[in-house]
Formats: structure tokens, C-alpha cells, sequence
């Protein structure tokens, strides 16, 4: 195990402009697409941050949000769809002294990677979690996803869907994460502020992105989205979970989204009660293992 | 009369204690410098059923459980009923009477009533009915006493001196019952040839777990499954002394995606599962072949399909880890004989992994998972270890170089200069995706060209024999000690026969199957499943065309089921 280096160690160490985060690679999304906009308040939010791209793990599933590490300077992983969380999980935790930042879509965290949310939020595990939520499967060219409106016409939902769509804010809320903001991805502002928080914060941090897809999400678009977003009232108390999930109940029977920081905790992280055990149990890597193999004697 | 090699197998409902009496006959036994192998069969319900525990201990190596028993010990009709057809006339028979049945005693089998349940009644000590048994065994079969009398130390002493006491009390009046009686049977456990030999006594799990210590095992992450949870049970032990990590995963995908990610991040990792969970990481593990991280994965064959028989042996999940992922998809197959392999080659598939940067798949199975056997203490400095190839920092920096055995350096996060991405997408060698059909071909040569020299870096498949033999017979997994005992029986019988034991399976040392075949007038290849997977592959990739024998009872072959099926190929 490497020696717990405190993450924000490894901030400010450099001094870098948003462009020396951008890897060459050509963007591959359509004109307009609101993944852009969590590019670049990702990459301004790592120039606050000051880390050194060597020192990030950027890593993401199946989608068009995931080719984002592509556009990122800094160690990656593009990994299998809805993977993104337990790979970025077992990184994380095999080197505590990585800034380590999940991007993906709504498909890939809450449908096929859906099993794997719960676990990351409720370990704690000391990581960002940017959820690229444009409602709709865009790669694949349009078919309904787990956050799509019901009356969202898709190429598998030509009459419409059946379906309600499911919040990742309120999921993430219950499941444990210890740091949630919401943002419209078109809000560089606000969005690379709640990347940049989150990245400091200590522990699990889910931001979700409202992010349109010109092409296929005819019904949120930028406009929409950007209209029924409501920043969070500047007396909110983020250390308080009910309240956090009644705000977005009450904000969903308004038909509007809270946007902000809603919720933020302090809880150990899943490394530094590992650290806490191996100190506990007295571990170390040239512990003599003829004392573990004595165990076996008859 | 000494018998060299015994067998002992005691039959009773789970939860009385048969498990502790087999652990310390088997413990006493290799104080005492016998070799033993054990064998045990479970319910896969948590309380009740039968569960039985089989124990074979000689003065020679053992290398199966052998074919059936010498002694027979019940603790209940339940026992009884299931294994009174399989008494023959010599076998020795201890039973607990007065008892919940009433035994009819084959003629020529030598019986020994011994009130186990009423006696511990009478000390007011009922759990210790196994200590009873314990104590009348060690009698009838000169069982090593001062021996048994420690390990009931050893074992019970945390739980206080009256505990220790109680179960003492109850071993001597089981001697005292057993004195009482006439020995008839001729059973007298071996005395071994030297006293002290340094061993250590592990299950074929427990050994994988050790074995992945002495590899420098960095990062464990499983999911609890049937007959796999003591390799993550060990590791969760001990892998923190050594100042490892490990995480419990949310299913078996999870697993596998957190080996990844922390061997990308530059430790050495592993996951440990059974064939549901290799199903379920099979996408993980193409991803694996393709973004070239090393990983290992210890698969414990059970009886499948599906969930199948969960706690039964079966060799059948070879398949699955040669072939087991969508799209041309490498990997190294190892597979282990015993216990002492479980240590071995555990580190070699770490070695293998790190070295060619691809999944490792290790093969144990049911039987061998909680066969309990005497191995020499493995000095873990004897263990080579091998560490990824990692970039030199000269030059511009390719993940992916394109290098004569296609082995390409990798740089740890935190390399300067080193930032690359690991891809599942086809890439270039710098990492870019790249779909023309020029680069998937260069790309999907390099990463198959690093398998080819996987052969020279394990010692040869071990041939068992010389010359030419009338019968040859190849074998995998546990059924390699079931056939070598076979061939010792054969050859005391003029037959000439020959084994042949690959332990790499993928790929296929083709030329040594070559070698064998031709010193051999038939081949056999007896497997426990039901296609026969392993013969298909042989079939598939060398000139040899073995007769398929495959069981898929649930249970190991016997030395017996071989030598007879041999004799019948010579019939």
C-alpha cells in the first residue's frame, strides 16, 4: 500500500491554464452537444485545483460522455459500459494518492452500471463522480434512457415511453454519497465550481450535470433545461439529508430542478479506514510471511 | 497389522462436530509425520444434513482420497443409510449405539458399537459426542494420542481450561469404551518413517491465498461464492499484515472492474470466484486482454450449468476460461493438481500476468478446495517473483510500442511523462483509437504473439513413466493424483502405461501432447464433466485422439474407476 499521501497534497502543485488540460484529441460530439460545457468547466476546474495531470486518473464507461478522458491530459482508463465506478473504485483505493474523477452518462451509471452506484456512495470511496445527464442514449442514436421523460419519443419509445424516469440526485442522496451538487452543464460557472468542490471534497462526490443532446432529446433541450434549473435558496443547509431530499422533491412537483450544492458531509473515506485496518493489524510489506505460514502448521 | 495408508471416514449430520474430528485426526496425524489427504462432502444448506469427512493418512505420499474407505465411523442412521451399501467384508465399522437406527453388520465387516451420544449425556457435555468418537478411533487405530491430545489443546484452549477439560474428559471415556472391546480388524494406522518432517496442513484454498501472498499480492477484491469464499476468507486475514488492500465487491463484475483499475494503478492484483462469477466477468476479462493489464483470477470449478451443484466437484468450466469472452480474446489457463500446486502455481500465474500483461486464469476445484493436505513448509524466498515490465522514462512514451515479443512497458500513474489511456476500444500502439483493419491486425498480432513463449517459462508437462506405454493417459486439475496412484497400480501389474499431467492448459503446450502421444499406443483422458472439455481442445489442436472419460457424479474419480477403465481400453 502506498504511504497515504494526503490528496490535497497533490493540488496546487502546479500552476496551469484550463487549455494545458485539454489532451490534443478532437472532440467527437456533435455541434452544440452539452458535453462540452462539462469539458470545459472540468478542465477549469482542474486548473483551480492546480493538480498535476500525472497525478489524475480520469476514467469512464461506454457512451458519448465516456470518450471525455480522450479529451483530458492526464492518466486514463476508457473501460466497459456502466464498469466505470468499480475500475475508477479499485484505482482509487490501490492508490490513495491519485485524484481519481469518473465520467459517464445516465445509461451507463443508472441503467447498466446501476448496481454499482449504491456501493461507491455508500463506501465512500474518495472519488468524483460526473454524471453527464443528458436523458437519452446518444451513441447509440436515440433510445430512451432511465432518466428520460416518459413522453419522450425515442427510436424504442416511438409512441412514447412507459416509464418514469428515476432522479440520480435523490438516489445518490440515499444511498450515502457524502457530497451532491447539481448543475446545468451550459453553467461553466456553476458546474466546474461544484467539479472543483467536489474534487476537494474528501470522500464520494456525485455532481450531475444536466447536459442536452441537440441530436436525439428533442424535449430537453438547453433551453428547457436551462429555464426549469433553480439555483439553491443561499440559506440552504447542506449538512442536513431530509432537507436536501425534500428541496428536490418539492422542486420536482414544481416541475423545477435545484441546482447547486445540495448536500456535503464529512465521513471517513473506504481508503482511510483501510489505512486505519493495516495500522490496526500492525501491516506492513516486508511483514515476515513465515509468521502467516506458521498459522498452517499442524 | 499395519496398514501404511488408511483410510477413516466419519459420517454425521452437520453441526456435530465431524468437521473438527477430521481436522484433528488429519492435524494429529501430520504432527505425528504421516502424509494425509482429505476429503469432505457438505450440504449446501447451513444446519443439518449429512456432512462427511474422509481422512487418509500413510506412511507414503498420498496424492488422492483414494477409493474408498477402511474404517467407517456414523454418528447417525442418516450416515449409515448412505453409506451401508459401500461396507465390504474387512472394513471396520464404529457406530454410535444405542443410536437413532440399528445397523445390520455385513458379514466380514468388524463392528465396534460405542455409545457416543449417551456417553457425552452422561458427562453432561453433549457437543463433545465427537470427542467420544475421537477418543474410541484413536484406540481401535492406534491414532497418534499424545498428538490428538495437543491439537484438542491447541483447538480448544482460547475457550478456557474447562472446555479443554470437558473435551479431554470426554476423548478419555471414548478410549475407555473402545479398551472394553475386542480389535478384530486387522486396520492399525502406519508408524511413519521419520517422526518430525516440517509441514504445514492446508486446504487447496488457503494454499491459493498463500500462494498469492508470496506472489506480492498488492489488491484483493471478490465476491463471496461457493467453493471459492476461503480463498477471499484468507486473504481478508492476511493480505492486511502485509499491508495490502481488499475490498468486498458488490457482485462479480465489480471484482473484476476493481482488479483492473488497481492493477492499472500499478499493483499486483487478483479476484477468486467459482464458474457463475467467471460468467459474469467474462466481458472484464476480454477488456483485460485488450488494455493488456495483468489480473488474476483463481476460479474454483463447481458443478455447473447455471447455479448447478454448488457445493460438488466438477472439472467443467474449461471452456469457459479458455474461450469465455466475446471477440478474439487471449489468456493464460493454469490449472493445479494439489495443494502444494495451489502455493506454486498461484505465484506462476501472478508471474505469467505480470509478464505478459494479460488475465491469468487459475483452475482448482470443488474437492480440492477443502481437501486438506500435508505439504512441505513452503520457504517463501524459494518463490521467484516477476514485476511488470515498466517504461525506462526515455523517449516519447507509447503504451502500446509495438516490440518483437509484444510485450510493451507500462507506467505506473504518477509516471512523468507517462500518461497514457487504457483502452477497450481498439487502439494504435499509442493508445488512440484506431478502427481500420490494417491496425486491428497489427494490434490483435502483437497482443497473440505475446502468448507464444508462455510455454517456456513453465517447467514441461510432467510424464509419469517411461518407453513406450499400451496405454497413455493425460489428466487435469485433481485428477492428476487419482491417476498417478492408477498407474503405480497397473505397473505392479506388468501393464505398461504412461500419464501425461499439463498444468498450462491455454495455451496448449501442443508439441509436448505431441511428444507423449507418440510413446503411446491409446491414449485415455478421463475428465469430470460431461463433453469431455479438455479432449475437445486436444482433439482440436494436436494429432491426438484420446478416449473421452468423463464423470459428472459430483465426486472425484478413484484410483479403481481408472485402473479398470485402462484395462478395458486393453480388453
Amino acid at each position: 500500500m502506498n504511504a497515504p499521501v494526503e490528496l490535497k497534497e497533490r493540488f496546487h502543485q502546479v500552476e496551469l491554464e484550463p487549455k494545458d488540460y485539454r489532451d490534443g484529441v478532437a472532440s467527437f460530439w456533435c455541434p452544440g452537444c452539452g458535453h462540452n460545457g462539462v469539458l470545459t468547466s472540468l478542465l477549469r476546474a482542474l486548473s483551480e485545483i492546480g493538480v498535476d495531470p500525472q497525478n489524475l486518473v480520469s476514467i469512464s464507461g461506454i457512451g458519448c460522455s465516456s470518450r471525455l478522458p480522450y479529451f483530458v491530459r492526464s492518466y486514463k482508463m476508457h473501460t466497459l459500459h456502466g464498469r466505470a465506478g468499480p475500475v475508477a473504485t479499485g484505482a482509487q483505493l490501490a492508490r490513495p494518492d491519485l485524484a481519481v474523477v469518473v465520467t459517464g452518462g445516465d445509461g451507463d451509471g443508472f441503467s447498466i452500471g446501476g448496481g454499482h452506484m449504491p456501493h461507491m456512495a455508500r463506501k465512500n470511496v474518495n472519488m468524483t463522480y460526473i454524471l453527464m445527464d443528458n436523458h437519452v442514449y446518444g451513441l447509440t442514436k436515440g433510445q430512451a434512457s432511465p432518466t428520460s421523460q416518459r413522453v419522450m419519443k425515442a427510436a424504442t419509445t416511438p409512441y412514447g415511453g412507459l416509464e418514469e424516469p428515476l432522479d440520480p440526485i435523490l438516489y445518490m442522496l440515499t444511498y450515502g454519497a457524502t457530497f451532491v451538487g447539481q448543475a446545468f452543464a451550459g453553467n461553466v460557472k456553476l458546474a466546474s465550481q461544484l467539479i472543483k468542490e467536489g474534487m476537494e471534497h474528501k470522500g464520494f462526490a456525485f455532481i450531475n450535470l444536466l447536459s442536452h443532446c441537440p441530436s436525439f432529446n428533442e424535449i430537453d433541450t438547453a433551453k428547457t433545461f436551462k429555464s426549469s434549473c433553480e439555483q439553491l435558496d443561499v440559506g440552504h443547509d447542506v449538512t442536513d439529508v431530509s432537507v436536501a431530499i425534500q428541496v428536490v422533491q418539492q422542486a420536482k412537483k414544481d416541475g423545477r430542478m435545484p441546482t447547486g450544492l445540495l448536500y456535503k458531509v464529512q465521513r471517513p473515506t473506504l481508503d482511510e479506514r483501510m489505512a486505519e485496518l493495516v495500522q490496526r493489524v500492525g501491516g506492513h510489506k516486508d511483514y515476515d510471511l513465515r509468521k502467516v505460514i506458521d498459522l498452517a502448521r499442524p | 497389522m499395519n496398514k501404511n495408508d488408511l483410510i477413516i471416514r466419519i459420517g454425521g449430520e452437520g453441526g456435530e462436530g465431524i468437521i473438527s474430528v477430521g481436522d484433528m485426526i488429519t492435524q494429529a496425524c501430520a504432527r505425528a509425520g504421516l502424509d494425509v489427504y482429505t476429503f469432505k462432502t457438505f450440504p449446501a444448506e447451513i444446519k443439518g444434513g449429512y456432512a462427511m469427512y474422509q481422512v487418509r493418512a500413510s506412511t507414503e505420499p498420498v496424492y488422492n482420497q483414494g477409493d474408498i474407505f477402511d474404517v467407517l465411523c456414523v454418528f447417525n442412521g442418516e450416515a449409515y443409510e448412505l453409506n451401508k451399501a459401500r461396507l465390504k467384508p474387512g472394513n471396520a465399522f464404529v457406530y454410535d449405539s444405542p443410536g437413532d437406527f440399528e445397523p445390520v453388520i455385513p458379514e466380514g465387516v468388524f463392528a465396534y458399537p460405542i455409545p457416543m451420544t449417551k456417553t457425552a449425556k452422561e458427562l453432561n457435555n453433549p457437543r463433545a459426542k465427537n470427542m467420544v468418537a475421537m477418543g474410541a478411533l484413536s484406540i481401535l487405530f492406534n491414532i497418534p494420542e499424545a498428538a490428538l491430545r495437543e491439537v484438542i489443546d491447541t483447538k480448544f484452549k482460547r475457550r478456557g481450561d474447562a472446555v479443554v477439560q470437558g473435551n479431554l474428559t470426554a476423548f478419555e471415556r471414548g478410549r475407555e469404551l473402545a479398551l472394553a472391546l475386542k480389535k478384530t480388524d486387522p486396520w492399525i494406522i502406519g508408524t511413519p518413517k521419520e517422526s518430525k518432517r516440517d509441514v504445514i496442513v492446508m486446504s487447496g484454498n488457503n494454499a491459493i491465498g498463500l500462494g498469492a501472498l508470496i506472489a506480492g499480492l498488492e489488491f484483493f477484491a471478490a465476491y463471496p461464492i461457493t467453493p471459492a469464499t476461503e480463498i477471499a476468507i484468507y486473504v481478508s486475514k492476511h493480505l492486511p499484515k502485509r499491508g495490502g488492500t481488499l475490498i468486498q465487491a458488490e457482485d462479480e463484475i465489480a471484482a473484476i472492474s476493481q482488479v483492473l483499475g488497481a492493477s492499472y494503478a500499478g499493483k499486483k492484483s487478483m479476484t477468486s470466484t467459482s464458474g457463475p462469477g467467471l460468467s459474469l466477468m467474462s466481458e472484464m476479462l476480454g477488456m483485460a486482454f485488450m488494455s493488456e493489464t495483468p489480473c488474476v483470477v483463481a476460479d474454483v470449478q463447481r458443478g455447473g450449468p447455471s447455479t448447478g451443484l454448488p457445493t460438488k466437484h466438477e472439472q467443467s468450466d474449461l471452456f469457459l476460461a479458455v474461450h469465455g469472452a466475446h471477440g478474439d480474446s487471449g489468456r493464460i489457463v493454469l490449472s493445479v493438481e494439489n495443494v502444494h500446486d495451489c502455493i506454486g502455481l498461484t505465484v506462476t500465474a501472478f508471474n505469467l500476468a505480470e509478464k505478459y500483461q494479460c488475465p491469468v486464469i487459475l483452475l482448482s476445484d470443488g474437492s480440492l478446495a477443502f481437501s486438506t493436505q500435508s505439504v512441505p513448509y513452503p520457504n517463501p524466498d524459494d518463490y521467484p517473483t516477476v514485476d511488470r515490465l515498466r517504461w525506462d522514462g526515455q523517449g516519447e512514451y507509447h503504451r502500446y510500442e509495438l516490440t518483437e515479443s509484444g510485450i510493451s512497458p507500462m507506467a505506473d500513474p504518477g509516471t512523468p511523462n507517462g500518461m497514457h489511456i487504457a483502452t477497450g476500444l481498439e487502439h494504435n500502439p499509442a493508445g488512440m483509437p484506431s478502427y481500420t483493419g490494417e491496425n486491428h491486425e497489427i494490434m490483435q498480432g502483437k497482443r497473440f504473439r505475446k502468448l507464444n513463449t508462455v510455454v517456456n517459462d513453465m517447467p514441461p508437462a510432467e510424464v509419469d513413466g517411461e518407453g513406450a506405454a499400451d496405454v497413455g493417459v493425460i489428466a487435469w486439475g485433481s485428477t492428476i493424483g487419482v491417476v498417478r496412484e492408477a498407474l503405480q497400480r497397473l505397473r505392479a501389474e506388468g501393464i505398461k502405461v504412461k500419464g501425461f499431467y499439463p498444468k498450462l492448459l491455454n495455451p496448449l503446450p501442443v508439441q509436448q501432447f505431441e511428444d507423449f502421444g507418440a510413446t503411446c499406443k491409446r491414449i485415455v483422458l478421463p475428465e469430470v464433466n460431461f463433453q469431455g472439455q479438455l479432449a475437445h481442445f486436444v482433439r482440436a489442436e494436436t494429432t491426438l485422439r484420446p478416449v473421452s472419460y468423463t464423470i459428472c457424479s459430483g465426486m472425484p474419480f478413484t484410483p479403481e474407476m481408472i485402473v479398470n477403465r485402462v484395462k478395458e481400453m486393453l480388453a
